[in-house]
């Protein structure tokens, strides 16, 4: 063949695969999914589908889809109450509050899949030994579950039998635990080693929620794939990094939309569905977006039903545009803001010889920090300057306590530094300011390099990506360092632990702060009910952080949800779990 | 006939010699000539002497020492209302045009000083490998081989975690990566100079191995010095951009990759004036190396007509 | 030949060896460590030992380095430490998608990019030649994240010509996910490619035997297609065959943005969580397909050219 030839034939190829390309690219048309299914994103990638392993927002919120725990929030109730999902009511609580019996729905099943050989493909019935196992799951050591601190400590001889399958190299499922049993096909009992408040909420956390033996064996490790849930949806389609398909599962049993909610519902029009079976949506179709650019205007284009904007990272605070334009108002999409059970702040280590023996360093750097202009510039005005570690919205909170020294002050900032020893900031060597590599963070700290060289007060700035930090603030390398922390709970109990001295890193309490007053008040608080005197105590125990000032409060955030005009029954929550059964696509207003 | 007579003669002869044969022009000399008709190079090189010129005043101080204050509220578009605010502002109210200026600045450092190390490095490694062959040909190969094979991004991501982040950081870490290529083409040359006459006429005349490298051989390849020079510095500019977005790059101060990776977060609500500013900068400079380096490769080679 | 190859392959031994020993130093000595990412916030001393031996932290450098050897020569990098999934299935999955960005559009670029080259070098010096130049240079000078946000601004989301981001596994639909991605990388390429064609086919232009062809009274399209065409084929054909193998990691950028689940996002992923199984499994693996692109390269040299000896 000559060489020309050759070329032109090559030429024609080329034609041929680029033509090819741009068929493709006309058939393009904006799909627009007539059916009732509902468009919705996760910010991350989700670290598989195994209830012991969700231990972040995104991951919890895809494995509610499926799987369910024997408690659940109220979706509507305000403020949160818990109601059994497949307990059959609440527990029974003993005297000393130390005996749990909870009692499950009947006719529950799981869904079908190919795992159940006994019935033939078809989901069986759960039962309390699947509990059992379930939560046996969470304290294997083999597992490695980032999910155990729920029951460390907590069940009578649970811990025993984690070591026992530490020693032995492998869990014994079989071995009975005292405080975890199955005393008949459809009751639990879990006795407690010491009464406590918080542990009911334990069980509505995705941690707890069931999965079949079944299933586990089957698909060993590529059950974090094949999760085999009890929930009213069921994954159809699943491209690790990319998509999640969830279809309704046929086997639901028969939950419906509550009928009572919070004053102001019905008016908002979430109760309309009341009484309805759930779930109300036939399909929901979750897409992943690493970068916010994509995911906005995705959103924007009509594609995404929902945005909300995540709060739990603050890697991830994508700022919306200041105010909903006219064009997106007159497309019909709402713009809902609500505060977070959550705070930001900045944590002293109190180990650091520099920052723990100078309380008014401390208060110094706390008055110069101007809250309000940092929430105006980074939150768009959207949150609520935080006066102590207790967010608004759960017993403990303070609303008309202003916290001496969070009030923007720097006259008084500066004549601190003077009685903290160091005028105008001399003679302090720069402190050591640990942060992440995101943008949002790198602006972040900008805006505090600049707030606190008004007091004198150096910052050496390093950053890391998300382990390193963590790992650079558990080995107490930094002296400054800001964090959140979202609530994992309704209970005040689950900010003031951060202060607890057995909780220093690296456990939550990352500022590594010890007083035993507060300790003691802590520790009496535990084995308390909710009642005045526990909120007391929680003030009081607040009212010690706040003078000792390991902290510099920062805000309570708003989070925010964008939705889409046929996006329906939309309430924020908290604790995500689950919601999406009540969504509905209201299909004729597309 | 006297002597005199005689040398008369033989000046005449070589000056008409001398008026016959063509005069020789070095490779320098050559491309000067050349470059000169080059209208657009002559241009960009100017647009490189300017940016310099505008990163050295701005370190001195002359320029932009001001950028880290508000010069308006945040996020204004640009207006010609005043110098500051032609680029618009940021989310600080900064002035944009100052933060690019402030970010040629780091750009040219960046490019340059990246360059000075892995020059030297590339030129030293090149030389001895292809001069001296067998052992330290092979170690140098390995070397060069093993590095190249290891992704870019990971070798930068690396070395910013033992040397810390931070602009030394950036400049050791491109300077550690750039020199493969360079070496690469110095020890081709080297392998093929060092058997040329001129070489083995040196060791004849007694010229030591180091004198041969750096006296004999060394200048005619320098060529491919500049050449590379220019690519490196280009590229060293680039890498800055995507070292920056993944939080690896300069930190605390405005660069055109930090400028970039802010806007990330900006365009969907449509603040378009700060990637457009960085974009823009970048885009003059690295237009201007381009063209220059491919002017200086055309013009230095001799076969190309 | 067949000596050669095996000879070549023995080669890249040691070079396997010290790229094996670079990764292991720079990520396990200084690297992050997981191990309270993967713990959570409310970790313990007590769990963090007993992580750190189920994943055999706690043993000797040299131990795990040996671990990492056995590794590389059976290929299973084990499980990814933040999602779990074995890392064998999860870059299985990843090659898919990567590919359907990086093929079509190396094809494009080459496509485009030789037709172009050779263009310009049989018009070189004129106006044309100088123009497409500048072209390409104007391309090549702008960062590929400013053309990935102005593209997915303009493009996708005001024109509505490509969708913003995302990703199908079904045949043909994937391919209308990749085409903006596509186009931004040709984009950024061609200019590099033609100029470096152009290069290699000026080169050949200014040889003796293309001044003798001409005198010899041979057109000047005939001189091109027949005597530079071909000859410059080597230094072009080695530029491809070296590019191939990269193809497989993609391009982590367009990745990220475009939601591509492949490689190259599945590193930079790791890269930020400190995943070291996966980094190591990447890099081990470009580095192979490096060396093995090479080591083609260096075959196809001496087919291709017949002055070229085998050593």
């Amino acid at each position: 063949m000559s060489t020309l030839r050759r070329f032109t034939i090559s030429i024609f190829i080329g034609i041929f695969v680029f033509s090819l390309i741009g068929i493709c690219g006309c058939t393009f048309k904006s799909k627009t999914d007539s059916s009732n299914t509902l468009h919705l994103s996760t910010p991350s990638k989700i670290k598989g589908l195994d209830p012991i392993y969700a231990d972040d927002l995104y991951g919890g919120t895809e494995v509610s889809r499926t799987y369910e725990g024997l408690l659940q929030y109220h979706y509507l109730k305000r403020p949160y109450t818990l109601i059994p999902n497949i307990a059959e009511s609440m527990p029974d609580i003993s005297k000393d509050g130390k005996t749990l019996i909870f009692r499950l729905k009947k006719g529950v099943l799981f869904q079908d899949d190919p795992c159940f050989k006994a019935t033939g493909g078809k989901g069986r019935e759960m039962l309390a030994d699947d509990v059992v196992y379930s939560f046996k799951r969470l304290a294997d050591p083999k597992l490695v579950s980032s999910g155990w601190w729920i029951f460390d400590g907590k069940i009578v001889g649970l811990n025993e039998w984690r070591e026992a399958a530490s020693k032995s190299g492998a869990a014994d499922y079989s071995k009975e635990v005292e405080g975890l049993k199955a005393i008949d096909r459809y009751t639990i009992q879990i006795k407690l080693i010491q009464r406590s408040s918080q542990f009911i909420y334990a069980l509505a956390m995705s941690f707890t929620f069931v999965v079949p033996r079944e299933a586990v064996e089957q698909y060993g490790k590529e059950f974090i794939n094949h999760p085999v849930g009890t929930g009213p949806f069921r994954l159809a389609e699943y491209i690790p990094g990319a998509k999640l398909v969830w279809v309704r599962n046929p086997t639901y049993r028969n939950e419906l939309y509550p009928s009572e909610g919070a004053p102001g519902d019905k008016e908002a029009g979430l109760l309309e569905d009341a009484g309805k079976p759930l779930p109300l949506a036939d399909k929901l179709i979750v897409q992943v977006f690493e970068e916010s650019q994509p995911m906005w205007l995705t959103f924007l284009s009509g594609k995404l039903d929902l945005t909300s904007i995540p709060k739990d990272s603050f890697q991830q605070a994508i700022t919306p545009a200041k105010e909903l334009s006219h064009d997106l108002q007159s497309k019909g999409i709402r713009l809902i803001k609500y505060p977070e059970l959550d705070i930001t702040h900045f944590s002293f280590n109190m180990t650091d010889p520099v920052l723990s023996k100078n309380k008014y360093l401390r208060q110094a750097m706390s008055l110069a920090y101007d809250e309000d202009q940092y929430i105006e510039i980074f939150y768009n005005g959207r949150a609520l300057a935080a006066q102590g570690p207790i967010p608004p919205g759960i017993a403990g909170y303070d609303q008309d306590f202003k916290n001496p020294y969070r009030q923007f002050d720097i006259a008084k900032a500066k004549q601190l530094m003077e009685k903290a020893g160091y005028p105008d900031g001399k003679g302090l060597k720069p402190l050591i300011y640990a942060t992440l590599s995101d943008t949002t963070s790198r602006q972040s700290t900008e805006y505090a390099v600049k707030m606190f060289r008004e007091i004198g007060v150096k910052l050496k700035v390093d950053t890391y990506s998300w382990p390193e930090f963590q790992a650079v603030v558990k080995n107490r390398k930094a002296q400054v360092y800001a964090f959140a922390w979202g609530a994992d709970y309704p209970d005040a109990e689950n900010f003031l632990q951060l202060f607890y001295s057995k909780n220093v890193s690296p456990g939550p309490n990352d500022s590594n702060y010890s007083n035993p007053e507060f300790d003691k008040l802590y520790e009496s608080a535990l084995t308390m009910v909710d009642s005045p005197e526990r909120t007391e105590l929680y003030k009081k125990m607040a009212r010690i952080v706040i003078e000792d000032c390991p902290w510099i409060f920062g805000a309570h955030r708003m989070g925010y949800a964008l939705i889409q005009k046929r996006l329906k029954n939309y309430k924020p929550h908290d604790f995500d779990h689950g919601r999406a059964k009540y969504y509905k696509i209201d299909v004729p207003s597309k | 006939m006297t002597s005199n007579t005689g040398a008369t003669t033989i000046e005449t002869l070589s000056e008409q010699a001398a008026l016959i044969a063509p005069k020789g022009r070095s490779l320098w000399k050559d491309a000067y000539c050349r470059l000169k008709k080059d209208r657009l190079a002559i241009i960009c090189f100017f647009i490189i002497i300017f940016y310099a010129l505008v990163a050295l005043l701005t370190k001195i101080g002359v320029f932009a020492s001001s950028w880290e204050d508000a010069v308006g509220p945040a996020y204004q578009p640009p207006s010609f209302d005043s110098i500051q605010l032609l680029f618009g502002t940021d989310i600080f109210g900064r002035s944009v045009f100052y933060k690019v200026i402030h970010g040629t600045r780091i750009a040219m450092s960046v490019g340059l000083v990246s360059s000075v190390i892995s020059i030297p490095i590339g030129v030293l490694l090149g030389s001895m490998s292809g001069y001296f062959g067998r052992w330290v040909d092979d170690i140098v190969v390995w070397f060069y081989t093993t590095l190249s094979s290891i992704p870019n991004i990971m070798l930068l991501i690396a070395i910013t975690f033992v040397l810390g982040k931070g602009i030394t950081s950036i400049y050791i870490a491109l300077g550690a990566t750039a020199w493969v290529g360079l070496a690469r083409v110095i020890r081709g040359e080297f392998m093929k100079h060092k058997e040329r006459d001129y070489v083995v006429a040196a060791e004849g005349i007694g010229a030591s191995n180091v004198s041969r490298i750096f006296k004999h051989i060394l200048p005619n390849v320098s060529h491919f010095i500049i050449i590379n020079l220019s690519i490196q510095f280009m590229a060293a500019i680039k890498a800055e951009v995507i070292l920056s977005f993944l939080g690896l790059g300069v930190q605390g101060q405005p660069s055109w990759g930090v400028m970039i990776d802010d806007a990330k977060l900006e365009l969907a609500r449509g603040v378009w004036w700060q990637l457009a500013g960085a974009t823009v900068a970048m885009f003059f400079v690295v237009l201007a190396f381009n063209i220059l380096g491919d002017s200086l490769r055309d013009a230095l080679d001799p076969k190309i007509k | 030949m067949f000596e050669y190859i095996v000879r070549k392959l023995l080669q890249t031994i040691p070079t396997i060896f010290g790229v094996a020993l670079i990764i292991f130093i720079l990520f396990n000595l200084v690297g992050g460590d997981p191990t309270y990412q993967m713990l959570g916030k409310h970790a313990n001393q007590k769990q963090i030992q007993e992580l750190r031996h189920e994943y055999g932290f706690d043993q000797p450098k040299y131990i795990q380095f040996v671990q990492y050897l056995k590794q590389i020569v059976t290929f299973d990098f084990g499980r990814s430490y933040a999602t779990k999934q074995p890392i064998g299935k999860m870059i299985l999955r990843g090659i898919g998608p990567s590919l359907t960005l990086a093929i079509p559009a190396f094809l494009l670029t080459t496509f485009l990019s030789v037709i172009i080259g050779l263009f310009v070098s049989y018009f070189r010096g004129t106006f044309t030649d100088k123009s497409v130049v500048v072209a390409c240079v104007f391309g090549m000078s702008l960062p590929m994240l400013a053309y990935i946000l102005f593209g997915q601004y303009f493009l996708a989301y005001k024109l509505g010509w490509f969708p913003i981001s995302g990703f199908e596994v079904t045949f043909p639909e994937r391919f209308e996910y990749v085409m903006l991605p596509i186009l931004i990388w040709v984009s950024v390429s061609v200019g590099y490619d033609v100029r470096f064609y152009r290069t290699a086919i000026l080169e050949e232009v200014g040889q003796d035997y293309v001044r003798t062809a001409r005198a010899k009274g041979l057109s000047e399209p005939r001189v091109f297609m027949k005597h530079v065409l071909k000859n410059s084929m080597v230094p072009i054909l080695t530029n491809l065959v070296i590019e191939i193998p990269m193809l497989i990691l993609g391009s982590f950028l367009l990745e990220s943005f475009f939601g591509i689940p492949g490689l190259g996002s599945i590193t930079i992923d790791a890269i930020h969580n400190s995943d070291f199984p996966i980094i190591k499994a990447m890099t081990t693996l470009q580095a192979l397909l490096f060396i093995f692109g090479n080591l083609a390269t260096d075959i196809l040299y001496t087919v291709v050219d017949p002055r070229v000896r085998l050593k």
